[in-house]
């Protein structure tokens, strides 16, 4: 990886293509949100697990790393979610068929993105962090608040980016979502 | 006025209260009369392969610590100190060799006895602390690896207690000449829903599928459960449905795994890895069972297998309108490591937290507990009798056994909990 440059130009880029995400998303228009894809896209989301605090590292802040919690694609634990261009084309078509029945009436979401950090620009290969909040109303009377962080690679094709790699690390204790099947 | 029992499931099970699954006095009773009774899985031996090793469990709301000692035999203890009965340990697993009360640190070996009071010093008398380890599961056995505990001192030998249900599960945990190991930590999902729903769904409840999860399983899918799909209860509360295939069928439509995203979308690697699997299930484990291919399973009270998907499951009660749903992915243990990491997605893609399927089912049985509890409607008891009196005994297989559509998995299951109950109703 080269050395980081970054210019305004590259910042305000990148945060225009995760609003523009963010609004296709909460519009539903999963379709149109599916061709920011790559094919080849990895998208994960570790588990997140209570291990032991080891005494040997007190005073170490690899004591209470939040990687230490994760078990994510290379580990041997099983991850929430590791999907490809595949299984979410099917999340993507089954938005759309009348029996989708935890998503009917549909989600109504609304998505925050922020805190926008370019970590490595390699020309057209970019690996970005971001944090998001979403909102999310269920019928019933219930509203859930996801919490997290995106580690992405975004990859310039055609003069646009898109998504090739997103790990969700989700901040949760209790998985007391309904579901961790949405869009993040 | 208090419920009575047998006022919530009549005689042949076909009609169901909706206060089953509702009523704060029913679940106490649930607690006494199942949780305080059955066998109970707590964990698998691949998850605590050396002394110092442990995980954590729970039997109904009970907190557990299952480890291995440094005697190498397993301990199952309540997390809960003898002083102030804070839970001892934090960690969902893990290795050591004490487990600490953060309040006082008075410490325990995994073994569960107590060691050290730190406030001894100070005081004349010494207490007896040989009387003071942590609370022990009075009951703990194991078979093929699955650790189970119980709280009645009496119960039956685990061995005899899963009965017939040992030939179902040898259908699948004996395929593996290594065996099965569970894969990482479980996903812990609350749901508002009762435990007994996600239960009865693994228990045998497939005829939902085609319905409930028409957006992603096309009609076809369904064709071949029409086909060769059998319902079997070993006994009450213990049930497996399956496909039995022809014996002319190509291996890669009996083989375990092949039909799952994972497999489906893995490469030649994976697919050889199930074939020559299924090569060696005859010679394993006969030639009915190497035909079966298997769907749900349940083991009274609350453990659930799904084959097609190779994860374990325990609804674990959190009220009447609660339930902490634990899932693993199970993988064959000798299998190499990448193809390991494949399988373990045939379960994360459709079920657990994440699933595409599983998002459905969780809908469904949160609903299904609102609608329990509406007014107005108790005259109304949910209708448990499709396929009255239609199962029989088979010539070669252990059970009663039926079409998958017939619901006496169900029925049986109800009859076993309705007697549980009745046993410890004053």
């Amino acid at each position: 990886m080269s050395e980081l440059t970054l210019t305004p130009e590259l910042q305000l880029s990148i945060e225009q293509f995760y609003f523009q995400e963010a609004r296709m998303l909460d519009n539903r228009q999963y379709q149109q949100w599916f061709a920011l894809l790559t094919e080849d896209l990895r998208y994960i989301i570790p588990s997140r697990t209570n291990p032991m605090v080891n005494n040997r590292e007190r005073g170490n802040e690899d004591m209470i790393s939040v990687e230490r919690e994760l078990e994510g694609e290379d580990s041997d634990g099983c991850p929430i979610r590791e999907e490809g261009y595949f299984q979410l084309m099917i999340r993507v078509e089954r938005a759309y068929k009348m029996n989708s029945w935890s998503e009917n009436p549909p989600a109504r979401t609304r998505r925050i993105v922020g805190n926008v950090e370019i970590m490595a620009n390699d020309g057209d290969t970019l690996s970005i962090y971001s944090n998001f909040h979403m909102h999310y109303a269920r019928p019933g009377g219930s509203n859930y608040l996801y919490a997290g962080q995106r580690r992405d690679t975004l990859r310039k094709a055609e003069g646009r980016y898109k998504i090739a790699r997103r790990e969700v690390i989700l901040d949760y204790a209790n998985i007391d979502y309904p579901t961790l099947g949405l869009f993040f | 006025m208090p419920i009575k029992v047998s006022d919530l499931v009549n005689d042949d099970a076909t009609l169901i209260s909706r206060k089953c699954w509702t009523d704060q006095h029913v679940y106490e009773l649930e607690k006494k009369g199942i949780f305080g009774k059955a066998w109970l899985f707590l964990g698998h031996e691949s998850q605590i392969k050396n002394p110092g090793d442990f995980v954590q469990a729970y039997m109904c709301e009970t907190p557990i610590i299952l480890a291995r000692g440094s005697d190498n035999e397993v301990y199952a203890n309540i997390n809960s100190c003898t002083h102030r009965g804070l839970p001892v340990c934090r960690a969902d697993h893990g290795n050591t060799k004490r487990f600490v009360c953060p309040y006082h640190n008075w410490s325990y070996t995994v073994e569960g006895e107590l060691v050290a009071i730190p406030q001894e010093r100070e005081v004349k008398t010494k207490p007896d602390k040989s009387a003071l380890g942590l609370k022990r599961v009075p009951r703990v056995e194991s078979w093929r690896g699955f650790y189970f505990g119980s709280f009645d001192e009496n119960i039956i030998p685990l061995e005899d207690y899963l009965g017939d249900m040992r030939y179902y599960l040898d259908a699948f945990l004996e395929r593996f000449e290594g065996g099965i190991e569970f894969v990482g930590a479980p996903h812990r999902w609350v749901i508002e829903a009762n435990w007994k729903l996600p239960m009865e769904n693994q228990l045998g409840d497939v005829n939902h599928g085609p319905f409930l999860h028409a957006a992603v399983i096309p009609p076809e899918a369904n064709q071949e459960i029409l086909d060769y799909g059998l319902s079997a209860v070993t006994e009450p509360g213990h049930g497996a449905t399956f496909r039995l295939m022809p014996e002319d069928a190509e291996v890669d439509s009996v083989a375990w795994g092949m039909e799952a995203p994972g497999a489906i979308l893995a490469g030649p690697e994976v697919h050889e890895y199930l074939r020559e699997t299924q090569a060696k299930a005859k010679q394993r484990v006969g030639d009915i069972r190497s035909r079966m291919k298997g769907l749900t399973y349940g083991v009274y009270p609350n453990l659930s297998f799904l084959w097609s998907n190779a994860s374990f499951k325990v609804s674990h009660p959190r009220g009447p309108g609660k339930v902490e749903y634990w899932s693993w992915s199970v993988v064959p243990a000798d299998a190499p490591d990448d193809v390991k990491k494949i399988l373990r997605t045939n379960y994360s893609s459709l079920f657990g937290p994440g699933g595409i399927l599983e998002q459905e089912d969780s809908e469904v049985w949160s609903q299904q507990f609102k609608g329990s509890n509406f007014d107005f409607a108790d005259d109304r008891p949910y209708y448990y009798g499709l396929g009255l009196g239609e199962e029989k005994p088979h010539p070669e297989l252990p059970g009663m056994i039926d079409i998958t559509a017939n619901e006496h998995y169900a029925r049986a299951f109800f009859m076993r909990w309705r007697k549980a109950l009745e046993a410890v109703e004053e």
